[in-house]
């Protein structure tokens, strides 16, 4: 037997590319939609913190010709507790907001700020190909809540090689962001002071790129590489994050002494992704690994597991895996020890921790008419850290400085395709 | 056209039957229920039906037709032509221009009737400027063909048409099936049985393994290229109806016919028609392409 024939191969190659595109392809570009609406509706809710409402309205023109334009405009209603920075003590600690109200946390709580917020965006993105193996991808983004505002703008264009077995992806993206911190932009590193600070309008810029290829394997294997990467410079710090001032030996806070976090003014941030989707006999198997660093000392891994099960013709269910874990920031502390001279960055912020996030979830999708589905997801997260970290001191080893959050998500969305 | 379908109970799977692209088609479905053997069947038939519509060269509003009513003008493809024209093309790099789906317009010299009714030299030299899939020009979703000119997807239509149907099936069912038109097949899944499923092969000349033309086929895509029936004797030489699209005269020693099996229909077509082409060498190619196949001679 001679498998690895020049004919053989290339006939393979070529009949893999023939029935692979054709399954479901040709039927949904001959008989297709024209207008898709979707409208969704998602509940996040952090125990005991952060709840997010987020009605999202997506718009989809398919032109026929391979060109499709598509809005997703999103809205987020936010509201509830959020970590100041400070850590858990002994003692009951008060806090005042930028805008003067004043809230405490009891003795052992993570000092929690309550706020409320509203958030706004919009996404345009327009696909059109230029030629039969070559299509470019342009896209807008606008979002805007009170002390936050964003654009952007990105750039892809997709290329067909190998009669249409290989996928090559190149792409890149701007982002102009500007900050107005409430209250003013507090100096990093500076004792937290009632004190007005100026107002002023900050920036951040992003600059990323993108490489990707895609690799149909088999008609029912199809595999994907990406690597990306971005430049994010300005002002990357949170203006309402605060570190606890702890006492070397007892590890205990004195009232009112805490520093406004300091963050570096730049960041590199680099992944690799390596995806694939296994068609079975008529479920499908993805994958996915991720493997993610940048210049803060923060590196993580994920792993993904999705199973479509197709219960029916009409109905399907999509367990989902997810386990997350990251290093901590070379930044990141617990507290900054009283009398030692301070460090040139600083955050206590939970997110740059070592963290690790396991996700459980299911998604179905119920097919109500010939272009109507109904789909509704639960997840189920925990966030959890280092409670008892080896740099705790005195009472700090009493209390949890990283208590687990316990987080749900639900969603449930209807799609409606106009012929 | 007749657009009906048959349903009958077997031992242990439903059998469907109904008529498309010239011949009569077969669907065997493992299961017991009824309902899903109709829809399955249902959906095969369409399907065939579809593509006979789409791409049959004898019916007037075809694309196939249409391409071939051009005269020289580009014509605009839909993503699934171009997708099959761009297959035909792969198959004439990879034979050396042997197969060639522009050769159809030799049918006007040739009649493969048994008798001994060899063309003139002068009326096949009239027809070979008329043939030759380079003098076509495929670009991104157009095709040009010279006038007077002709392609006829009758050597992949039927067996893309099989894995076509086998495709769409597999997504609406687990259970074994075969999708058989007219002989060119895929048997996809395995029996609850274990067993293979047993494939009669409609050739009286062909020594399979039980010695009764049926053979046992567990999956994969099965087609014949050639036929034993359609043949010219003059002078004690047996001219088979594969034809050479460079010389316009059937190719010389070829088996009578040969059958593939690969991981699918149409590419076992390929394979069994390029393997035809190939004359008295035909069995050494598919050796040494490592496939299943019988060979009748």
């Amino acid at each position: 037997m001679q498998l690895g024939s020049v004919f053989r191969s290339r006939l393979r190659a070529a009949t893999c590319t023939l029935l692979a595109v054709t399954a479901g392809g040709a039927m949904a570009a001959d008989f297709g939609t024209k207008w898709t609406f979707e409208g969704a509706s998602l509940l996040y809710s952090e125990n005991k913190r952060t709840s997010v409402f987020e009605p999202l309205l997506i718009v989809k023109r398919d032109y026929g010709d391979g060109q499709t334009l598509q809005g997703k405009f999103v809205f987020d209603a936010m509201t509830g507790a959020s970590p100041t920075g400070a850590a858990a003590t002994n003692k009951v600690q008060t806090f005042t907001t930028p805008s003067g109200n004043r809230y405490q946390a009891q003795t052992g709580e993570v000092p929690l700020r309550h706020f409320q917020d509203q958030r706004a965006s919009a996404d345009i993105n327009w696909t059109k190909p230029l030629s039969r193996k070559l299509r470019t991808e342009l896209g807008g983004h606008a979002s805007a809540e009170t002390d936050y505002a964003s654009l952007g703008a990105t750039a892809t264009m997709i290329g067909d090689f190998n009669q249409k077995l290989t996928t090559l992806t190149i792409g890149g993206g701007a982002n102009d962001d500007r900050i107005t911190p409430v209250g003013g932009v507090p100096v990093g590193l500076t004792r937290v002071n009632s004190l007005d600070h100026e107002e002023t309008t900050l920036s951040k810029n992003i600059v990323d790129g993108m490489i990707g290829v895609t690799q149909i394997l088999t008609p029912r294997w199809l595999a994907q590489l990406n690597y990306s990467y971005a430049a994010e410079h300005g002002y990357l710090t949170e203006p309402y994050k605060v570190i606890s001032v702890v006492d070397p030996i007892t590890g205990e806070t004195a009232s009112g002494d805490y520093v406004y976090e300091k963050r570096p003014d730049q960041r590199a941030r680099q992944s690799v992704m390596f995806s694939s989707a296994y068609h079975l006999k008529y479920d499908v198997l993805h994958i996915s690994y991720r493997r993610y660093w940048d210049d803060w000392g923060i590196a993580s891994n994920t792993i993904d597991l999705k199973y479509d099960l197709q219960l029916s013709d009409k109905v399907y269910l999509e367990p989902h895996w997810r386990s997350y874990h990251q290093t901590a920031a070379d930044f990141y502390v617990y507290g900054l020890p009283r009398g030692a001279p301070l460090p040139e960055f600083a955050s206590a912020d939970y997110r740059f921790g070592d963290l690790t996030t396991q996700t459980i979830g299911a998604k179905i999708g119920i097919q109500t008419g010939e272009y109507q589905q109904f789909t509704a997801r639960i997840e189920y997260m925990r966030q959890s850290g280092n409670e008892h970290p080896d740099e705790a001191v005195g009472v700090q080893r009493d209390f949890s400085l990283f208590p687990p959050i316990d987080i749900l998500i639900m969603q449930v969305g209807y799609s409606i395709g106009l012929p | 056209m007749r657009r009906e379908t048959t349903l009958v109970r077997q031992a242990d799977y439903w059998a469907g039957r109904f008529q498309a692209m010239g011949g009569p088609c077969e669907i065997l479905i493992e299961t017991r229920a009824h309902r899903k053997a109709a829809a399955t069947l249902e959906l095969a038939a369409a399907e065939a039906w579809r593509i006979e519509e789409k791409f049959s060269r004898y019916l007037s509003d075809s694309v196939v037709q249409c391409i071939n009513r051009s005269s020289g003008v580009p014509v605009h493809l839909d993503s699934e032509t171009a997708r099959l024209l761009s297959y035909a093309h792969e198959c004439h790099a990879l034979s050396n221009g042997m197969f060639d789906i522009t050769s159809g317009v030799l049918r006007r010299a040739w009649k493969f009737d048994g008798s001994d009714r060899i063309p003139e030299q002068c009326v096949i030299d009239d027809l070979l400027p008329l043939i030759g899939w380079e003098k076509t020009a495929l670009a991104d979703d157009s095709f040009t063909l010279p006038a007077g000119m002709e392609i006829d997807l009758g050597g992949i239509g039927k067996e893309y048409a099989v894995d076509r149907a086998a495709s769409l099936i597999e997504q609406t069912m687990p259970q074994s099936f075969v999708v058989n038109f007219g002989g060119d097949l895929l048997v996809s899944g395995t029996r609850e049985s274990g067993k293979p499923w047993r494939i009669g092969l409609d050739d009286p000349n062909l020594s399979t393994e039980d010695g009764l033309g049926m053979i046992q086929l567990a999956g994969g895509g099965l087609a014949t290229s050639g036929d034993a029936r359609r043949f010219l004797l003059k002078d004690g030489v047996r001219y088979s109806h594969i034809l050479n699209p460079k010389t316009g005269w059937p190719v010389v020693k070829a088996p009578r016919s040969v059958t593939v099996v690969a991981d699918s229909c149409i590419e076992a077509g390929v394979l069994s028609t390029v393997a035809m082409l190939k004359g008295p060498d035909a069995e050494t190619f598919l050796e040494s392409e490592g496939v299943r196949y019988w060979s009748v001679r």
